[in-house]
């Protein structure tokens, strides 16, 4: 278990560094003009270059790599070029992860929360009405872009529920309606694969068994379906922490909750260069934690995964 | 002879698929008496497993029991429509061991839980008693090392060891009846006369009455005091297993035990039986195997053969009992093996 | 019992026999795709689905051709005042009113749907393509196994959302960007599917049986392989282009999708968006996301529809 948790460690560090060395290389695609910021205009070509040279632009690659590292490791993501001028944008940041981070707990614990009772809901009730109506559900979330429905969640539910229209963190009643939006996607993610693996689960011999020795059908779902069907969930799980990043971009910046989302859409907008380079950064190692964890997490629940990994590899 | 433990009356079973109905038991009628070894055969699709689990309340949740009555310790089971009356039987009195050890078996719990889980249910031991009581029948069912076993996860084990956890299982309630749906089938040949020899050690002590359900002949030959055949969904023949194997009336059990290979002659063509079963979903008249038997009457695609009475213990199911049929010599291989029969009882 | 006695003695007379009559009895008339269809037409609500979504794809690519239509880029002055005709409710002349500088929002939506499907469909393609032939040689060749699965490995971890909007940023912004984002973050869980489907099917009993049967390889994956994968195919493929529609939306919304001079499912409802909140004006949001949500609702629902279809355990 310990030995597998270090290798998938292992393997998620050289991940993390291939990733952020080729979201730098890819930026450095980008042309120059989102370095200059708002002075853009008055510089002449001397100055434009003088610039370019500063922040080390005008290195070869492999150079601008290794002092991008030889930063990262003091801290120093750059400065902010546009967005709030000469800021470092570590400074820019760091307020808004706080609520970035509230709202995708929140939005996780209320999805995997109602969305596997939702699931063992449909699970236990199969092909009769409550499976219909959760599955209609799950149909029209999948099916519907979320930019679509949450214009609509955000236009309807703040007039019917009398809820504050965008986010003001002053008002808590103003926190509900982003939260609930959030969760929508995960409930239906969840409640799907909780269905399907509860009713994978279900048509397995080992619950025939279980019934042949006396067991009564809820005790069966109880003890044996719904703990078997938790394990491959584990592995869900960190798909659904990504989705919920996705989901977050789009409504912190419906709402605007002041949270790196938000900001992600903002400095994309008035193409601030090193903002949205460092935020990429933080969300793809946000991504790539929540994977490993997810891994481990199955291999902590699964008591076969150790085998599996050896033999299933092929 | 005793009074049966167990008798079905003309059970007819159904089964709704998309709409169609298929009549999975045909009106089949069986007793089975205290202590015996039954063993029912027939080819796969012919109903052998619907039938026995329809003892236990164990079939599809399409299917269900038409007619025809199940006499079990004095209560007609096949009345039952609740899951709570099954559950007094299910497990407690009557008990099954599953084909494939290696999915019968949920992989994500410890084998003394899944044991101490049946004994909890039946027995009124819990927590420590129960899970003491576990290791005992893993060590009962010759589990070497019970204790590091119990803790130990399905994957851990071997065929032949998870069978025994299977059988563990079957056994923590003491049941009166085991129904032993293909036990070996999955195992290795080796493992298998273990196994078999394992159930009738258990059988002897704990007195229970057992059903095999199998198209292994080997085993049926093995274990079994008396034998059922079917054949698309009813019982053709029942007797002993000396009567049926060494004097078969059914000209579908001169067909199964002649292809047999032990049975062929060398040099010549392995006997197979030709065609298919029949569809379920239409309506069989008359006969079942008519279409396949070579020798079959005309009267086999109109009427259907009632039970003929060969001994008291023998019955058959087949015009060719009748006094007014032809007589009908059964194939060289069964004549054979009623040779070599009656020169070793003499 | 007395009608035992009654029987003919004829009856117990020799039938004739016929071996074909045992065989007849049995269960064989089947046939893969014969039955895929019937299971597929019993399912009403798929087939209703699927006709409206038919008329609406064959509409959408008529509609310029029929008379009486606007231009979906031209905005519209009003000859009395030359104003331009702003945010008109639907009326006789526009179907579904004006939107907020006096195009007709009626030609907008189905030449952004048009649009939309052509992104969705040129990225569909392409995935499958991409996919197939990686998933196959990922699947088939054993040396590329590995380097494939690292690199799926380094490339999961990137929450899709992020790579796009990357992308989407480096390149600027209009249909080949945004074709080309689609593409690249698109074609490997496609490749990875087809992948596991391939190794799952190369190794079952069945075709390890035809090969020793001496079966050619061709016929193989003819017979044993495409039909399992042609079910799976199209449902993804139906399932990938809802995905393509609604990252189009979000894109759009983000700034960094289709120029607003081109109509497109993503742009008319990021239109609608920024007046929603006057009532009023709502039908510009509600319309292009009922089209929207029609279709990307119908091909999600008629990919399981036809994926429950081609799965032979339904098939009875």
């Amino acid at each position: 278990m310990l030995k597998y948790a270090l290798k998938r460690l292992s393997q998620s560090i050289v991940t993390l560094f291939l990733v952020v060395t080729l979201v730098f290389l890819l930026m450095r695609l980008l042309p120059v003009e989102g370095y200059f910021g708002a002075r853009s205009d008055k510089l002449t070509e001397a100055q434009r270059v003088a610039i370019l040279d500063k922040m080390g632009l005008l290195d070869p690659w492999y150079v601008q790599v290794g002092s991008f590292y030889k930063n990262l490791a003091k801290g120093d993501l750059g400065t902010s070029t546009i967005y709030r001028m000469d800021v470092p944008v570590t400074e820019v940041i760091a307020p808004r992860i706080p609520y970035s981070v509230y709202f995708g707990l929140v939005a996780t614990a209320v999805s995997l929360l109602l969305g596997l009772a939702m699931g063992v809901h449909m699970a236990r009730f199969k092909g009769r009405f409550w499976d219909k109506t959760w599955t209609g559900y799950v149909v029209f979330i999948n099916a519907v872009p979320l930019a679509v429905y949450l214009l609509f969640v955000q236009l309807y539910a703040s007039d019917l529920l009398r809820l504050p229209i965008l986010f003001d963190k002053h008002d808590p009643k103003s926190w509900i309606l982003p939260a609930a939006s959030m969760s929508l996607g995960g409930i239906a993610g969840y409640a799907m694969w909780m269905r399907r693996y509860m009713v994978d689960e279900l048509n397995k011999d080992y619950i025939k068994l279980a019934r042949a020795k006396g067991m009564s059908s809820s005790a069966i779902m109880l003890k044996h379906v719904m703990r078997n069907a938790y394990v491959p969930m584990a592995q869900y799980l960190p798909a659904a922490i990504l989705a919920t990043i996705s989901g977050s971009i789009y409504i912190e910046s419906l709402y605007s909750i002041p949270g790196m989302g938000g900001l992600l859409v903002d400095v994309i907008q008035r193409q601030d260069n090193p903002m949205v380079q460092a935020l990429v950064l933080i969300f793809s190692s946000v991504g790539i934690v929540g994977l490993f964890l997810g891994d481990v997490l199955m291999a902590m629940v699964d008591p076969r995964i150790k085998y599996e990994k050896c033999e299933g590899a092929r | 002879m005793s009074e049966p433990i167990l008798s079905v009356k003309d059970l007819v079973v159904k089964f709704n698929l998309r709409g169609r109905v298929l009549t999975a038991i045909r009106g089949t009628s069986l007793d089975l008496h205290p202590g015996e070894t039954l063993a029912i055969v027939g080819e796969s699709g012919s109903g052998k497993s619907v039938f026995t689990k329809s003892f236990i309340g164990m079939l599809d949740q399409n299917g269900w029991i038409d007619s025809g009555s199940i006499h079990f310790e004095g209560v007609d089971i096949a009345r039952f429509r609740k899951e709570s009356e099954w559950m007094r039987i299910r497990g407690r009195k009557i008990s099954m061991v599953f084909q494939d050890p290696m999915t019968a078996l949920n992989p994500l719990r410890k084998i003394g839980m899944q044991i101490q889980e049946a004994i909890e249910l039946h027995s009124g031991l819990s927590g420590k008693a129960a899970a003491k009581e576990a290791v005992t029948m893993l060590e009962r069912v010759g589990i070497g090392s019970p204790e590091l076993r119990a803790r130990q996860y399905p994957h851990e084990l071997s065929g032949g060891m998870r069978q025994r956890v299977v059988i563990a299982i079957a056994m923590a309630c003491r049941p009166r009846i085991l129904i032993c749906d293909e036990p070996t089938t999955a195992l290795d040949v080796t493992i298998q006369a273990q196994i078999l020899k394992l159930i009738r050690g258990l059988q002897k002590d704990f007195g229970f009455t057992a059903i095999y359900i199998t198209h292994d002949l080997g085993v049926v030959a093995n274990v079994a005091d008396r034998v059922a055949v079917m054949y698309a969904g009813k019982i053709v023949e029942t007797g002993t297993a000396e009567e049926v194997f060494y004097d078969p009336q059914h000209p579908y059990t001169w067909a199964l035990l002649s292809s047999l290979p032990q049975l062929g002659i060398k040099g010549q063509d392995l006997y197979s039986i030709s065609g298919t079963p029949p569809n379920l979903f239409n309506e069989i008249r008359g006969d079942a195997f008519a279409p396949r038997n070579p020798r079959a009457l005309k009267i086999d695609f109109l009427h259907e053969p009632p039970l003929f009475q060969v001994s008291p213990t023998h019955n058959a199911s087949t015009w060719l009992l009748d006094p007014r049929s032809p007589k009908v010599e059964p194939p060289a291989a069964i004549r054979a093996l009623k040779a070599k029969y009656a020169r070793r009882a003499s | 019992m007395q009608e035992m006695e009654n029987l003919s003695a004829d009856l117990f007379t020799f039938a004739e026999f016929d071996a074909e009559s045992g065989e007849r009895t049995g269960y064989s008339d089947y046939s893969y795709w014969k039955c895929t269809v019937r299971v597929f037409l019993k399912n009403w609500v798929a087939v209703a689905l699927l006709v409206l979504l038919a008329a609406l794809l064959l509409f959408t690519f008529i509609q310029p051709f029929l008379p009486a239509q606007k231009s979906p880029t031209e905005i519209y002055n009003d000859p009395a005042t030359g104003m331009q005709i702003r945010n008109l409710a639907p009326c006789k002349a526009f179907w579904f009113g004006t939107n907020s500088i006096g195009q007709d929002l009626w030609s907008r939506i189905w030449s952004g749907t048009r649009t939309s499907l052509l992104i969705a469909f040129t990225v569909g393609v392409f995935e499958i393509f991409m996919g197939i032939a990686f998933g196959a040689a990922w699947g088939y060749i054993r040396r590329l196994d590995r380097f494939m699965t690292e690199l799926y490995n380094v490339l999961r971890n990137v929450p899709t959302v992020i790579l796009l909007m990357l992308l989407a940023y480096i390149l600027r912004p209009g249909f080949k960007t945004m074709v080309i984002a689609m593409c690249t973050t698109g074609w490997l869980g496609m490749a990875l599917f087809i992948r596991n489907q391939i190794v799952i099917i190369r190794d079952r009993e069945y075709n390890l049986a035809s090969r020793c049967l001496g079966t050619p390889t061709r016929r193989i994956i003819m017979k044993n392989l495409l039909p399992y994968l042609v079910s799976v195919i199209m449902l993804q493929t139906a399932l990938s282009i809802p995905g393509t529609i609604g990252w189009e939306v979000f894109l759009t919304y983000i700034g960094i999708g289709l120029p607003v001079s081109i109509p497109s499912l993503g742009n008319l409802v990021n239109e609608g968006r920024m007046i929603m909140m006057s009532p009023d004006l709502r039908y510009q949001l509600i319309f292009p996301t009922l089209v929207l949500s029609f279709i990307t609702i119908s091909l999600y629902m008629l990919g399981n529809a036809f994926s429950d279809a081609s799965d032979p355990r339904n098939h009875v």
